[in-house]
């Protein structure tokens, strides 16, 4: 048994705030992706001066493009978040560099870019498809319906029939978590922009959501290695549910919100499984695993024995 | 016990294996050490043909025989006569008379072991991987304390060439060296040099012939390169079930440090033996101990944002051994546009390997008598898992001449005979990059999944030519990282060379015939 005062030993062990170094999240140490300097570049003929610290999506941006620069995964409200440069979709040609993500590539001085060309366009609508063909589009009964940005760069670049299809074999999706009375994960929705990873890790320092796998098992997780959201250590912040694009993380309360009445059918029930609902009447905004964390590092000298292994 | 040093020593027994026949090797050497007989032994590292070891190499001053797989009978037979002075010669696969003090392999003109030539490869097989006793002893200089006594010069000559890095593990490959180091140099920072010789293409034998045979010159010339860029450490990255190359480099690395004056740590670190963690980001992440190996956006590259956000330069063993090339003022052989050697590992059917060096303007088919072929090949795959397919090999060994013909540059030449199918081998590569790919990019992990079920239709009696190009395309293009990049080139490229394939498949024929059984 320590001797310890228990002011020594306190931040050792206080997982309320985890240290910067303990999280792991499970993504690449990424340089950062803006230019130096200002710059000035022309997009489709249009010359652009961008400020240091602007991307070449800024500069995109900034004109009347000839071509949908789509940028789904790209986030610009914090700029702790991204870019990810995941979903490619928002490719645009450069007669330096060939075809380059624009969210995520320094603005060089002189480059000239063009939005429209036929590489630009091809990969652009290739990798949207992509993403569709692995994702459960049943907008009718998402609760993202109306406010989700796959959707919306779906209806921009004049999606009718995605080339790939669509996932919608019911037996193949994998189970909704809806073990949280906060928030609630619909993985077959997620397109892995990892802004969610981002909004826990970088700008709440909460340690909670990861990325994890690898190839077609990548999804998010969690860091304590949990298999739902009410075992792990989420505090319910809800900032991870508030950068998600699409209905993968939503707020329980708008789970069914912008839902089309389809009879018996809702997004809770469009997956084949649910996992977690034996929380179903929990009641605090804690998770248990995180309340449990808080009662261990509860000051400890009342009762010295009771942890016993120090 | 083995002998520390074995060049010039009269008679001698030499044998050499690689890690695969390791354990072999050593019985065979413990065999001659117990003989009777007085002659020096050394437990060398593989020449390069791994089908042909353990490989004996027996030698009287400037007279030596080389006995593939021998019995222990047969060994016992070789140290009696050398034992008299004589070279033995009943049975050897070749006897070569040469310069009794050569510093390189002799080899003879005709037979696998006369291909290529033997330029990075001089040492292998030929002097103990370890000793820094020969090393030292056959230069003036190591190329640490050239570089310490003038740092500028050996920045000078690397910068002055137009080198290309070697291998996909390169952060520079197949593109300027040059550059590489000019930008390494110039960023604010500690620079940190990274020798990634994590390669778990079970093809691709270079680096790991280089870490096992040659140990010592590989880190002297990343010794040499931190020194020249102001670095303060090195990394060895190697793959983790590598041990004999993990353990020579380490043994390679403390050697040197004992012998020269310079107090840049070298740090061995094990990376898994998954091929996306060869890919240059990846490495640098394995090197930082993230749990999981996902690759890194760029640009910037690691030359700016490395190891810990430091520049940091990530060459291969590859690519170490051309500069070691530079730095000794030889003038590099080969074609203009891509000086130097490439290391080319054959593969036969049984995937038997055998690596040879070429100048880089000879063409690949001067490789393919390394290794022996019962009934000839029809097809080849170039570059490595991602390779390129092709019927011919009358290509360039240089990276233009190479991707000009649209194959890979990762230093394979697998060599297809009548019972591969090339629509089947195209699919088992998407299928692999479907598997083994980080995750991180649509195109790469979506795609691949699409490029395995558009392959599967094929079968189902429907060739989407248009839009297996297209998805192709895409992801050669807009893939985050090289191992996208490269993942559908077998697809691609058994399309242009073996387009009928693919029509007979969707007519529910397979030409080898090996689709229609079961
Ligand atoms: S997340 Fe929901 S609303 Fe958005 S595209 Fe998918 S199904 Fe439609
Ligand atoms: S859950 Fe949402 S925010 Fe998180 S990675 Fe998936 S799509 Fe992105
Ligand atoms: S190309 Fe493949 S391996 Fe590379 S980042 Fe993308 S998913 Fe990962
Ligand atoms: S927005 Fe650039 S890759 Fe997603």
């Amino acid at each position: 048994m320590s001797t310890d005062p228990i002011w020594e030993r306190s931040h050792d062990d206080e997982p309320d705030v985890p240290l910067a170094e303990d999280i792991a999240p499970g993504t690449a140490n990424d340089p950062d992706a803006s230019s130096r300097e200002r710059v000035t570049i022309t997009v489709d003929g249009e010359q652009v001066e961008t400020e240091a610290g602007a991307t070449l999506l800024d500069a995109c941006q900034a004109v009347e493009t000839s071509g949908d620069v789509l940028a789904l995964c790209s986030y610009d409200e914090n700029s702790k978040i991204g870019p990810r440069s995941e979903c490619r979709t928002c490719m645009v040609e450069t007669e330096q560099h060939s075809v380059i993500p624009s969210c995520s590539f320094p603005p060089r001085d002189g480059m000239t870019v063009y939005t429209d060309t036929e590489m630009a366009t091809e990969a652009r609508d290739v990798n949207l498809d992509l993403l569709l063909s692995n994702h459960n589009l049943l907008c009718t009964t998402c609760g993202k319906n109306g406010r989700c940005e796959l959707q919306d760069v779906s209806i921009e670049n004049d999606v009718v029939e995605p080339r790939y299809g669509v996932m919608h074999d019911r037996s193949e999706l994998e189970p909704i978590d809806d073990s949280s009375p906060f928030i609630q994960i619909d993985r077959n929705k997620c397109i892995l922009c990892n802004r969610c990873v981002e909004a826990c890790n970088d700008v709440q320092v909460e340690g909670v959501l990861r990325m994890e796998g690898s190839g077609e098992n990548t999804r998010i997780g969690f860091q304590n290695g949990m298999e739902t959201m009410m075992e792990s250590t989420c505090v319910s912040c809800g900032h991870c549910a508030t950068v998600c694009p699409t209905g993968a993380l939503l707020e329980q309360g708008l789970v069914d919100a912008t839902t089309l009445p389809v009879p018996g059918f809702t997004h809770k029930t469009s997956a084949e499984g649910i996992i977690g609902e034996e929380y179903d009447h929990q009641s605090t905004q804690r998770t248990p695993m995180k309340s449990e964390l808080e009662t261990q590092n509860e000051p400890k000298a009342s009762e010295p024995s009771a942890t016993g292994e120090d | 016990m083995a002998d520390e040093k074995i060049i010039c020593e009269t008679p001698a027994v030499r044998v050499s294996a690689g890690s695969e026949n390791h354990r072999r090797g050593l019985e065979l050497l413990h065999e001659v050490d117990e003989s009777e007989a007085t002659v020096t032994t050394a437990a060398v590292g593989s020449v390069g043909y791994v089908g042909l070891e353990p490989l004996v190499i027996a030698s009287v001053e400037g007279k030596t025989a080389f006995f593939s797989r021998p019995s222990i009978e047969q060994v016992e037979t070789i140290a009696t006569t050398l034992d008299d002075e004589t070279v033995p010669t009943d049975e050897a696969m070749a006897v070569v008379e040469h310069d009794p003090a050569t510093a390189s392999l002799p080899t003879p003109e005709t037979g696998p072991l006369g291909v290529g030539f033997r330029h990075v490869l001089g040492s292998c097989g030929w002097l103990a991987p370890t000793s820094i006793e020969e090393y030292t002893e056959l230069r003036d200089d190591l190329f640490t304390e050239r570089a310490e006594d003038d740092p500028e010069n050996v920045r000078g000559d690397v910068m002055g060439t137009n080198l290309r890095g070697r291998g996909r593990g390169d952060a520079s490959g197949d593109v300027s060296v040059a550059e590489e180091w000019t930008t390494v140099y110039e960023t604010p920072g500690d620079p940190i040099v990274v020798v990634n010789g994590n390669e778990s293409d079970d093809h691709a034998d270079g680096d790991r012939l280089l870490l096992e045979s040659a140990p010592i010159a590989v880190v002297d010339v990343a010794l040499a390169s931190a020194i020249a860029l102001d670095a303060t450490d090195v990394v060895i990255y190697t793959n983790e079930t590598e041990t004999l190359a993990c353990e020579r480099t380490q043994e390679a690395a403390a050697a040197l440090d004992d012998v020269s004056d310079t107090d840049i740590p070298v740090r061995v670190v094990t990376g898994p033996d998954e091929y996306k963690a060869g890919e240059p980001t990846m490495a640098l992440e394995a090197i930082e101990g993230n749990h999981r190996i996902e690759a890194r956006r760029q640009p910037p590259g690691p030359s700016e944002h490395g190891v810990d956000g430091r520049p940091t330069l990530v060459h291969t063993p590859r690519t170490f051994a051309q500069i070691g090339m530079i730095l000794e003022e030889t003038s590099l052989r080969g074609a203009t546009s891509d000086p130097g050697t490439r290391l080319i590992t054959v593969a036969d059917d049984d995937s038997t390997l055998a690596t040879v060096e070429l100048p880089t303007d000879a063409t690949l088919d001067s490789a393919v008598s390394a290794v022996e072929l019962e009934n000839g090949w029809n097809g080849a795959c170039v570059g490595g898992v991602f390779g390129g397919l092709t019927r011919t090999l009358d290509v360039p060994a240089s990276a233009p001449g190479l991707s000009g013909a649209r194959l890979g540059t990762n230093g394979v030449v697998e060599l297809l005979g009548d019972s591969t199918c090339m629509v089947a081998l195209a699919g088992e590569r998407a299928k692999f990059a479907k598997e083994m790919n980080c995750g991180r990019c649509v195109p790469c992990r979506e795609g691949s999944k699409q490029l395995v079920d558009l392959l599967r239709t094929v079968y189902d009696g429907e060739y989407k030519r248009g839009m297996l190009r297209e998805l192709a395309r895409v992801m050669r293009t807009t893939s985050l990282c090289g191992f996208g990049r490269d993942a559908s080139r077998p697809v691609t490229t058994a399309m242009d060379e073996f387009e009928t394939e693919f029509t007979a498949h969707a007519k529910g024929n397979c030409p080898t015939g090996i689709c229609n059984q079961s």
